[in-house]
Order: C-alpha cells, then structure tokens, then sequence
C-alpha cells in the first residue's frame, strides 16, 4: 500500500514475524473486545487486554534472543541498537495499555488519569520512531541549499 | 514519495488524529464523531485515489497483462483493505453518534476480514524463507 514490508520493517525495526504478532493479537483483543461490549458485561478488562500484554511479553523474548546472537556474533553495536530500541518503543506501549485498562477497569476511582495522559506515551514514541526520518529529511533539504 | 516524506505523512495524519480523539474523550470538545475521524478520511481518501490511479494506468489498453497481473491483484486486495476499514470507522461512527443501533459484533466485522487478510499476507511473507532456510 504505502509502505512495502521491508520499508514497514526499516521503519519501525520490528521482525516480519513480531509484526505478524502484534497483528494476531490486536485481532484477538478486538474479538474479546466485542464480546465484553456485546455479551459478557462482567468480564474483566485485566482479561480483555491479555493478547496484548502477552505479544509484548513474547515479543521482547525475541528480541532479547535476536540481540544475543547478534552479540555473539560480534555485530555488537547492533545488537545493542536493537535492543534499545525495541525495548523503548514495547515499553512505552505496555504504559499506555496499562493505563487505558486501568482507566476502563476503575473508572470511578481513575477519574483524574486523562485520556490526553494515556496517550501521550504513543505521542512520546511517535516523534522518537521519526528521528531518523527528520534527520534524512533535514540531510534533503541542506543538501538542496 | 521518498520513505520520509511517506512517513512523515503518516505522523503527521496520526498525532492530529490522536490529539482530536484525546480532546473529545477527555470532554474539551463537543464536536461531532465523524469531525473526530476527519483525517482518517483525508489520510484514506489519499490513499484510494493514489492505488486507483495506479490500476488504472495497469488497465490500459496495449498493457502486458502477464507481467502486471500479480501486482494488480495486490493492489486490489489493498483496495479492499482499504475499504474494508473505511467501512469499519463509518460504522464505529454511527454508532457512537447513536445515527445506528448495531451490535460491536457487526462493526468488527470488516476489521477483523481485514485483519485476517493482512496476517495472511504477512503468513506467506514469512514461510517461504523459513522453508528455504
């Protein structure tokens, strides 16, 4: 469409098979989503946001594998770039998904958490996935003057 | 489009969609669901009239259909991804302005056929190298 895989893997320096998690498990929270609303009022929304929890969980599994043989096999700094980056963007998307089950879990006594608070861990991530974007862009624009 | 330029459109179309839907669930604004998702439907829209053209300039006449037939298969299954979940928001839209009294089941419906395309897609992306290996 837009991007092709590679380009979607460069950008935003996930594996094929991580981004094939994350896709499987945002269609099973979906699912447990329309189930809650639809059918079962008093499931819990801890139960709900599972799939999500659970490919990060294994997500950073693999990247903490992938990281190791990269070390091992003396591509250091990558190994090191990766993880990195892999852990700060998981990181701040497991704060945001906290945060949203908590405010939907305890909504009486999360009044005070804003959805503005819940989402500024992805306003956070999104310039940070874009740095190096900005910076080819501003390598552009110099080169043209 | 270079990647940065394409990349930098995404964002940009997604913190203004964010910082909308933020604003409305936070009660600042009283502003209509489908004001809301305004760049959904600009970002979309791009991107349905770019992948018409394209088809379209695969349609010629005097065009090798042997050589484009795969690619214009893929193109018309991001065309209908894309239309698919512009279905999907038009109806999450109706239903959050109360417009239509339909389950959540049935507004999912077209994401989850997308969703399913797109693990697909993704699926035989990945195989065929692990069988290789």
């Amino acid at each position: 469409m837009l991007f092709s895989l590679r380009e979607l893997v460069q950008w935003l320096g996930f594996a094929t098979f991580e981004l094939f998690l994350h896709l499987l498990a945002l269609l099973v929270f979906s699912m447990l989503v329309a189930l809650r609303m639809d059918l079962f009022n008093g499931l819990s929304w801890w139960l709900v946001f599972v799939p999500l929890f659970a490919a990060d969980g294994l997500s950073t599994y693999f990247t903490t594998i992938v990281s190791i043989r990269l070390y091992q096999e003396n591509e250091k700094r990558l190994a090191v770039l990766r993880l990195l980056w892999v852990l700060t963007v998981l990181s701040l998307k497991l704060v945001c998904e906290v945060l949203l089950c908590q405010k939907l879990a305890e909504q009486d006594r999360a009044r005070d958490l804003w959805f503005g608070l819940i989402a500024s861990a992805l306003n956070i991530s999104h310039p940070w996935g874009n740095t190096a974007v900005a910076a080819s862009c501003c390598g552009e624009v110099w080169r043209c003057f | 489009m270079s990647l940065a330029q394409r990349v930098l459109l995404t964002w940009v179309f997604t913190l203004v969609f964010l910082i909308m839907l933020v604003l409305k669930l936070d009660g600042k604004v009283q502003w209509s669901w489908f004001l809301i998702f305004l760049p959904v439907w600009v970002f979309d829209g791009i991107l349905i009239l770019m992948l018409a053209i394209k088809m379209a300039g695969r349609c010629k006449p005097g065009y090798d259909p042997r050589n484009g037939s795969p690619d214009l298969r893929l193109r018309a299954w991001y065309l209908t991804a894309m239309l698919l979940k512009l279905g999907f928001c038009l109806t999450l839209c109706a239903k959050l302005e109360r417009l239509a009294d339909v389950k959540l089941t049935f507004v999912c419906i077209p994401l989850w056929t997308m969703l399913l395309g797109a693990l697909v897609e993704l699926g035989l992306n990945i195989f065929p190298e692990r069988r290789e290996a």
